[in-house]
């Protein structure tokens, strides 16, 4: 086939309408902005991709749909990692093979079949293509003004003290004004929800967040909580530049990511806890640790237990108390380019598994190991109960 | 009443006719002046005298007016084996003459194309207020001119030479056989009388061109259309020229009899006939409107515009002069070559078959 520029859109945006109206039931169905996220990245590369085909593709022997859709499909991927698109693998690959075997059988068979003059008009479709691309620029269009309309709105909370505990029951922006504190804690109880540059002072828990999802939290502060920091059950978060203080909590975790193996990866990431049991804790959750400061916990400093997965990566760990990094518990674990020093042995109990391990993987769990830094700990490695390591090269 | 007009029954005929039935014209709408009914009669002596065993053309070689479903998909059906479809997307699937002549044969009986085929041959087009009058035969107000080709073409010093015969004729081989001309036909020739054994010598102004199809594919398409219909009459017609010149197929079916003959000193190429018991000439049809009585009267009659060898025509195979929003005459087949430099294949009379069925329906 020779297509025209203007006859390679048209068929290809004919052979994406049956996946891009999948996308969108999925996306009503799930109330989630990814298959529709996924459906523009698989859009705007292909159209892109069209307009580099023409000038070099006079005719497309209908072989070369194989090669060239492999090569779509990497770049399709590619968009989606660094959009940051949270699809699923199995949706986006699902989709774009219905979108491709979709344009071979309407570029092969139904186009030539349906429309008389479709291989002399080059792939062009007349009235029908223009209403295609309408509707196409349309369907965009109406997903960026939904989209820009559900933002959540912007709270300021203006500088100064505020008596909590504060409950945010709405999707919201909430964003402390300089100086900005709230006594008491900060309870989420919605989803699509961001607090940034608020410092939280006491509360049960400095920030609580359970069972809701597309929480982030950025640049905030929490000091002198009761029981934990930042507190997150059934739920996946993304904390960005936090500090911690929990001294005179001496109960409580720093932050705690639990029970939320099937709500996505958690990320927390340049973040300082001073004190705490453990600095960082995740019970059966996915998450990556990373470039976070920890210093002195007194039980742990970063641990990844019951069942979790995940990265702690480039993390700095400080006199933590019996154990640096844990790995534990059925639990695997990317343990790569960490400094871990000082680490106290707790000789209380005469527990062996708390002799100040640099890095520790125990019960049953699996750790592939890099590039740590172990060196000014009492022991550097302890491997304990069925556990493996795998050394990273 | 008879709105539409056919002259000629060939393949283009017949691909026209198929069309502006898929387009909804109704079969007492249309009639056929043609003094066959066999609309692969020609086509079917020519490909016999070479002894043609395959298509050309791909799987889209064929007579309905859609490009799917081709042969490639008949022959699937019919062998329930992929491989056809995986042929034809790899541009390698060449149907058999048998089978595409079985399939003209199977669109005719279904079409109903025969109740619609006056025997006749029609000598000239008049024009009146509605539409064009045809040798007494009614008034059309859009007329389809499928004449074919106006005849074989044979060199002048041959012609009367008693060893010459053309290739689309009849013809067995002698012990030595010299083959004018470089195109399909010929290298058909040099093949087939290497085959039955006798010596050839080819004849030929120039070193055949080797490309899958006549005409190359971005030209069957409006990516390479437009630029040729913008192009002005000279550079056209230098075009033209260009891309008709004869050509034939790269591939091994060719190159493998022919080296082993050329080693056993069985094929040669000279610059001149020479005393070779038969002369083929392999030389293709007399080329150019004036060869064909009725297109040369309706120019001269009408005093139509012309560039070398071809009517002017619009890009959508209509006469410029004779059409106008009420009436139609548009060609077909080689003599449309002017709006589609391919039109003499089958994607040829498929394209001016679907401008013109735009111009029935809406008129």
């Amino acid at each position: 086939m020779s297509y025209t520029l203007k006859g390679r859109l048209q068929s290809r945006l004919a052979a994406l309408a049956a996946p891009l109206g999948a996308a969108y039931m999925i996306s009503l169905t799930t109330r989630e902005w990814w298959p529709v996220g996924l459906a523009a990245a698989m859009v705007a590369v292909v159209v892109a991709l069209d307009l580099a085909y023409h000038p070099l593709l006079p005719y497309q022997p209908g072989w070369l749909a194989l090669p060239l859709g492999l090569l779509e499909l990497g770049l399709v991927m590619a968009v989606v990692l660094g959009l940051h698109v949270r699809a699923p693998l199995a949706v986006a690959l699902g989709l774009f093979a219905a979108a491709w075997v979709c344009a071979q059988l309407l570029g092969q068979a139904v186009l030539p079949w349906w429309r008389l003059s479709y291989a002399e008009d080059g792939g062009e479709l007349g009235r029908t293509g223009l209403a295609l691309v309408a509707a196409v620029a349309t369907l965009f269009v109406a997903s960026a003004a939904v989209w820009y309309a559900q933002r959540p709105p912007i709270v300021h909370l203006a500088s100064g003290v505020h008596r909590g505990p504060l409950v945010i029951d709405r999707s919201q922006r909430l964003v402390g004004d300089s100086g900005a504190v709230v006594v008491g804690g900060i309870v989420v109880r919605h989803s699509d929800v961001t607090i940034s540059h608020v410092t939280v002072v006491g509360g049960e828990n400095g920030i609580e967040v359970d069972e809701v999802d597309r929480v982030v939290l950025d640049h905030v502060t929490v000091l002198r909580p009761a029981l934990d920091g930042i507190h997150v059950r059934r739920a996946a978060v993304r904390i960005h530049a936090c500090f911690v203080d929990m001294r005179g909590a001496p109960f409580g975790q720093g932050i705690d990511i639990s029970y939320a193996m099937d709500k996505g990866e958690s990320v927390v990431k340049g973040c300082r806890v001073v004190g705490g049991q453990e600095g960082i804790v995740t019970h059966s959750a996915m998450s990556m640790l990373t470039h976070n400061r920890v210093e002195s916990a007194s039980l742990r400093g970063i641990s990844m237990t019951e069942m979790s997965m995940g990265g702690i990566e480039r993390n700095t760990v400080r006199a933590a108390k019996g154990v640096g990094i844990l790995c534990g518990d059925h639990s695997m674990c990317e343990i790569q380019h960490n400094n871990v020093a000082g680490t106290r042995a707790d000789a209380a109990g005469g527990d062996r598994t708390r002799a100040g391990f640099g890095i520790e993987v125990e019960y049953s769990s699996e750790a592939e190991l890099s590039g740590n830094e172990l060196g000014r700990n009492p022991a550097a490695l302890g491997v304990f109960i069925n556990s493996v390591i795998h050394w990273k090269r | 009443m008879t709105r539409v007009g056919i002259v000629g029954g060939g393949l283009a005929g017949f691909v026209a006719y198929l069309t502006l039935r898929r387009g909804g014209v109704e079969p007492d709408e249309i009639m056929v002046l043609a003094p066959e009914s066999d609309p692969a009669a020609a086509w079917r002596r020519r490909a016999a005298a070479i002894r043609q065993t395959h298509m050309r053309s791909e799987s889209n070689g064929h007579c309905l007016p859609t490009s799917f479903p081709g042969l490639a998909v008949r022959d699937a059906r019919h062998r329930r084996s992929l491989v056809p479809l995986v042929r034809s997307v790899c541009d390698r699937y060449h149907p058999t003459v048998d089978e595409f002549l079985d399939h003209v044969e199977e669109l005719r009986v279904r079409s109903d194309w025969s109740a619609r085929v006056r025997r006749t041959r029609v000598e000239q087009v008049r024009v009146v207020d509605d539409g064009f009058e045809l040798d007494g035969h009614g008034v059309f107000r859009h007329v389809l001119l499928a004449t074919g080709h106006p005849g074989n073409a044979v060199p002048e010093k041959l012609r009367d030479d008693p060893r010459a015969v053309h290739a689309y004729e009849p013809h067995d081989y002698a012990a030595s056989v010299c083959v004018v001309g470089a195109g399909l036909a010929a290298a058909t020739e040099w093949v087939n009388a290497i085959t039955a054994g006798s010596t050839v010598i080819s004849v030929r102004r120039r070193e055949p061109v080797r490309r899958p199809l006549n005409v190359p594919r971005p030209y069957l398409s409006r990516r390479g259309l437009a630029t040729f219909q913008r192009l002005p009459a000279e550079r056209r017609v230098a075009l033209l020229r260009e891309l008709l010149a004869p050509s034939y197929p790269p591939g091994r079916e060719w190159d493998e009899p022919l080296a082993r003959a050329a080693a056993e000193s069985r094929f040669r190429v000279e610059a001149a006939v020479n005393g070779a018991d038969q002369l083929i000439c392999a030389t293709g049809f007399l080329r150019g409107y004036r060869h064909d009585t009725l297109l040369r009267r309706l120019v001269d009659e009408q005093e139509l515009a012309t560039a070398d060898r071809w009517i002017v025509l619009n890009p959508n195979s209509t006469v410029p002069a004779l059409t106008n929003e009420s009436r139609t005459l548009a060609l077909s087949g080689v003599a449309g070559q002017w709006a589609f430099p391919a039109a003499d294949t089958l994607m040829g009379a498929r394209y001016s078959a679907h401008a013109f069925l735009r111009r029935c329906r809406t008129r």
